[in-house]
């Protein structure tokens, strides 16, 4: 059994308590306008050009079997269509300007990677999170990783944005210390207006993760022009579920530009950045749950 | 008791205008006249021309009465005993080690190879004992054990000198209390009772700190680089200050503003240190109220000097770590963190008894000593130790200037032969060096002796013997080792380019280093990328780290030193990392010729590509207790990763795992790296920038470019996101 990885960031200290190991899976349900990482919402392996690295060496051109990457005139140019994201030419590049997202890895692969810093997590009370993308994608796989973390004691978080089959849920909540639970707008066409899907399916999951007495953290991507209207509605209809221990207000930015670029991927980011006010503002809604 | 807020502006400058009372003594110039008359005069061992010069000074300066501070301390002796002291070493030198000085300074000024010299200047009084009896209580020792009789000459004179410079001490106190008796009379009070006997409240015990530090910093021209354990000294007269009602919390906290501000208007060279928390040596806990009252204060300061020492155990509380995390988060970078544990067990490894080794202190950067029983020498100098790669590839001489430096080591046939040759120039270099420092120590009774030093150790008063002469019960020198994680990538870069893969010929990589890499670019790039660098959890890189610390460690731990203590080895650079570096040809790690370096523990600037966990996992791979000299790790975080509550822990959480995984030092820098390139071109804006250089903290825009460059690529490269 195998995931799709597109990264996996050690230290990470914004994905649940503590010091932790963030596994980033492959593939998104949504299309979020201010997604910032763009490099997970294909399920496909999709390779980044970051043009401004490159030396026009040639190194890819020689790698590549497909030939995708071709040097002309100094310029290198590179035809996506033919890419089937094997990863040689990454390797074949010593200055970092190809990235090839989406790896395929088994859970033995990465259990020797996410239990390198366990005595990290052993003094701050961290773990592993997985993340994406949808880890949930992999609800099987998410499954055994999560099964194998908690045999080795290690403190285990869910972040997921909730558009997964019950089942889903339910293969990995025995595992799950907690649930990282995106909500981005309560009203159903903002949320088709945010992501492009409907967000029904969306809080009957986190109503069903309540109700296996699961710890959840809500985590909220504040958006101003997308969602400003929503954060009431969604701080009542929260006022509702027993295990919501955290609700965080994640301040909107737009550092993610250069992967969309790398990627040709038609860069949706909303240009206007909420202010420390705004965010405040927001957050102070949750904070008398 | 005087509100600080209303005489900062004057402290600020009280010591670079002092108001000299004309009429209490002789001006500079006279007073240099008189001691040069003496010297010529009186033909005298050095240690009693010293602790005459000493009291010459005490009695004919002239003082300065500060108003509006206080805490009274200030002679007008200019640099006379230090320039004293230099000339009695280039005596030295001249006489009996001539050749030797003269190859020693080629090595390091012009092929930064090592260094060596004698150190005086890492001076740690027993400053607990100086609190418990006070100058008097001191000549009082000196005093019974001068008189247990035949005494050999060289101990009579020894117990004269010392009794000389601790009444000259006296002298000094009264002469000062005089002066302010007709504008603070609790100040006159406090000053006649230290001229006394021991301090008696806390007011007393900082005005005894601080005029000690004065007499023999700026006096007798010493280098004390350090006060020893603050919280541990002055806990029992604040305990006891408050019970009996005689000063509130308040108080105390408007003094010690005083107490601390003065070394930082005093502009005390490489900020001299004080220790806070840690063990004491019954194995409790020192960290008590005190302790959070000084940190507290210091923040509120906003100074960056004195810097201080955190000793961690595994009781220090988390709360008290934090609230320096957090100031550290804020800004201010002037502590360090040392390993309670380590400390103790690297001690133990050079010989030091149980209850000693767990009463170290820092002394200056971070090097462990035994506080007030062990005079650690611990700034004589060190070995480059990339340079010993140059050196294998030229068989033995300084590629730049064709001169001998090494060893002629043979062919290179096998990574195992390359990887013998470097060792071969590394103890070489090593063995200069302490053979050096050896023969130098053997002329310390001509060089420094140090009375005012020496009767406050207890085997030195007991023996009648000077500290610098071997007196006290543990005489150690040092060993330092810099440039381990360029020789590790070096070492990486051969093995894999030229014996593993077969890039390139031994020989076409030491043509590409001898061109600087020109012509070599696919080369240089396939060096700089290569898996195996220090720092990255990478096996073979790592285990190269190991077997070459443990190879310098035993190089000189425990080797007989000049003064009947041994050599203690550190694994740490200081600022050498630049002087050396730039005195290196290119290394096979892709490094350009005259670039610094690596620091300290650090990887090779922007080298740890995994991150600060990996490096922490590499780097504590090696044994820190094999280094009673010390070791540090500098890391770099961005503000985002440490921010809020969690950000703390998460800081926490660094420091601790580190310690629990055998680090011995780290001191933490937060700043993004967009601060440090406005920095560099708008210097004036950000005036207020600190950054730990090393074991001192300094302005960034004063920095050098090259030292900037430095920061901002180890700040680029903890960029999160």
């Amino acid at each position: 059994m195998k995931a799709r990885i597109f990264e996996i960031k050690r230290f990470a200290v914004h994905d649940g308590d503590g010091i932790r190991t963030t596994v980033f899976f492959k593939g998104c349900p949504l299309r979020c306008v201010w997604c910032h990482n763009p490099e997970g919402l294909e399920m496909k392996p999709q390779l980044g050009f970051y043009q401004h690295k490159c030396v026009h060496c040639g190194a890819c051109v020689t790698a590549c079997p497909q030939n995708a990457h071709t040097l002309q005139g100094g310029k290198h140019t590179f035809d996506r269509s033919k890419c089937v994201g094997c990863g040689k030419c990454e390797n074949a590049c010593l200055n970092g300007a190809l990235r090839l997202y989406g790896k395929e890895m088994t859970v033995d692969e990465l259990l020797p990677l996410l239990l390198a810093d366990r005595e990290f997590y052993e003094t701050t009370g961290g773990g592993v999170t997985l993340s994406g993308g949808e880890c949930l994608l992999y609800a099987e796989f998410c499954a055994e990783l999560l099964k194998r973390l908690k045999e080795e004691k290690i403190h285990t978080a869910v972040d997921t944005c909730g558009f997964v089959s019950k089942s889903a849920i339910d293969q990995v909540a025995p595992y799950t210390d907690v649930f990282l639970y995106d909500v981005k707008a309560f009203d159903e066409d903002a949320h088709i207006r945010c992501t492009g899907q409907s967000n029904k399916r969306i809080l009957e999951n986190l109503q069903y993760i309540d109700g296996l007495g699961k710890a959840i953290e809500i985590r909220i991507p504040y958006v101003p022009q997308y969602n400003q209207q929503e954060i009431q509605s969604i701080a009542e209809f929260l006022s509702k579920c027993k295990h919501v221990k955290k609700v965080q207000v994640l301040s909107y930015h737009n550092y993610a530009g250069s992967k969309y670029d790398a990627l040709e991927m038609e860069n949706t980011l909303p240009k206007q950045l909420p202010s420390e006010e705004e965010v405040r503002t927001a957050q102070a809604c949750f904070d008398v749950l | 008791m005087i509100d600080f807020a209303l005489k900062k502006r004057y402290l600020t400058t009280e010591y670079e205008k002092p108001n000299w009372i004309i009429e209490s003594g002789l001006s500079l110039a006279e007073l240099t006249a008189k001691v040069a008359e003496f010297e010529k005069e009186n033909d005298l061992p050095k240690a009693l021309i010293k602790a005459k010069t000493f009291e010459l000074l005490i009695e004919n300066a002239r003082i300065a009465i500060d108003k509006e501070d206080i805490f009274q301390d200030k002679f007008l002796a200019g640099n006379i005993m230090a320039e004293q002291k230099r000339a009695w070493r280039k005596a030295v030198e001249k006489a009996y080690l001539s050749e030797e000085t003269e190859e020693t300074k080629r090595a390091w000024e012009q092929f930064g190879a090592y260094s060596a010299h004698g150190d005086y200047s890492h001076i740690s009084p027993n400053s607990r004992l100086l609190m418990e009896v006070g100058f008097t209580g001191l000549l009082q020792r000196v005093e019974k054990a001068e008189k247990r009789g035949g005494l050999t000459q060289k101990q009579k004179e020894f117990y004269q000198s010392c009794k000389i410079v601790l009444n000259a001490m006296i002298t000094a106190t009264n002469r000062l209390a005089e002066g302010v008796k007709e504008y603070n009379y609790e100040n006159y009070v406090a000053l006649s009772n230290i001229a006394k006997g021991a301090p008696s409240n806390l007011y007393e015990a900082m005005q005894l700190l601080t005029l000690y530090f004065y007499l023999h910093e700026n006096v007798a021209g010493a280098r004390v680089r350090t006060l020893g354990r603050l919280d541990f000294m002055l806990y029992p007269y604040y305990k006891k200050d408050l019970e009996s009602g005689r000063y509130t919390k308040e108080e105390i906290k408007e003094m010690l503003k005083f107490f601390l501000y003065k070394f930082w208007s005093a502009k005390v060279l490489y900020d001299l240190p004080f220790c806070l928390a840690g063990k004491d040596e019954n194995g409790g806990e020192v960290t008590n109220e005190l302790s959070y009252l000084i940190v507290e204060t210091y923040n509120e300061l906003h100074i960056y000097s004195p810097k201080i020492h955190i000793r961690v155990s595994e009781k220090t509380p988390m709360d008290f770590v934090k609230l320096v995390l957090a100031c550290i988060r804020q800004g201010n970078s002037s502590f360090v963190f040392v390993n309670d544990e380590i400390g103790t067990e690297t001690l133990r490894r050079v010989g030091v008894e149980e209850r000693d080794a767990r009463n170290f202190i820092p002394i200056g950067c971070y090097e462990p000593a035994v506080w007030g029983v062990e005079i650690g020498c611990t700034g004589n100098g060190g070995v480059t130790l990339p340079k010993a790669v140059e050196l294998v590839f030229t068989k033995g001489k300084d590629y730049a200037t064709g001169l001998p430096c090494g060893v002629e080591t043979g062919e290179i046939r096998s990574f195992e032969d390359f990887v013998d040759a470097v060792k071969t120039q590394i103890a070489y270099m090593a063995e200069k060096m302490t053979h050096y420092v050896t023969e130098i120590e053997k002329h310390y009774d001509k060089i420094y002796p140090d009375a005012i030093l020496s009767c406050q150790y207890d085997a030195s008063v007991e023996r009648g013997v000077d500290v610098y002469e071997g007196g006290a019960k543990y005489n150690n020198s040092s060993c330092y080792f810099w440039g381990i994680a360029t020789l590790v990538d070096a070492l990486c870069a051969v093995k894999k380019l030229v014996f593993d893969e077969n890039y390139l010929t031994f020989d076409e990589l030491w043509e590409a280093l001898q061109a600087d890499w020109v012509g070599y670019e696919n080369y240089r790039t396939l060096a700089l990328h290569l898996d195996e660098k220090y720092g990255n959890g990478n096996a073979t890189a790592d285990e190269l780290a190991v077997q070459f610390s443990k190879f310098c460690a035993t190089l000189v731990n425990n080797k007989p030193n000049g003064r009947g203590g041994v050599y203690k080895a550190a694994l740490f650079s200081v600022d050498n990392n630049v002087y050396a570096g730039a005195r290196l040809m290119a290394t096979p790690d892709g490094r350009k010729a005259g670039m610094p370096i690596s620091k300290n523990l650090c990887a090779t600037p922007a080298m740890d590509k995994n991150g600060i966990t990996a490096l922490i996992h590499s780097v504590t791979k090696m044994d820190h207790a094999n280094f009673p000299t010390g070791s540090v790790l500098d890391i770099v975080l961005h503000p985002s990763a440490v921010l809020g509550e969690s950000g703390l822990h998460a800081f926490y959480g660094i420091l601790i795992t580190y310690f629990k995984k055998g680090g011995f030092a780290m001191h933490g820098n937060v700043f993004n790296v967009d601060d440090l390139r406005s920095a560099q071109k708008d210097p004036e804006k950000y005036a207020n920038l600190q950054v730990r250089v090393c074991g001192w903290n300094a302005y960034f825009v004063n920095l050098s470019k090259v030292e900037q460059d430095d920061f901002i690529k180890q700040a680029e490269h903890c960029k999160l996101f």
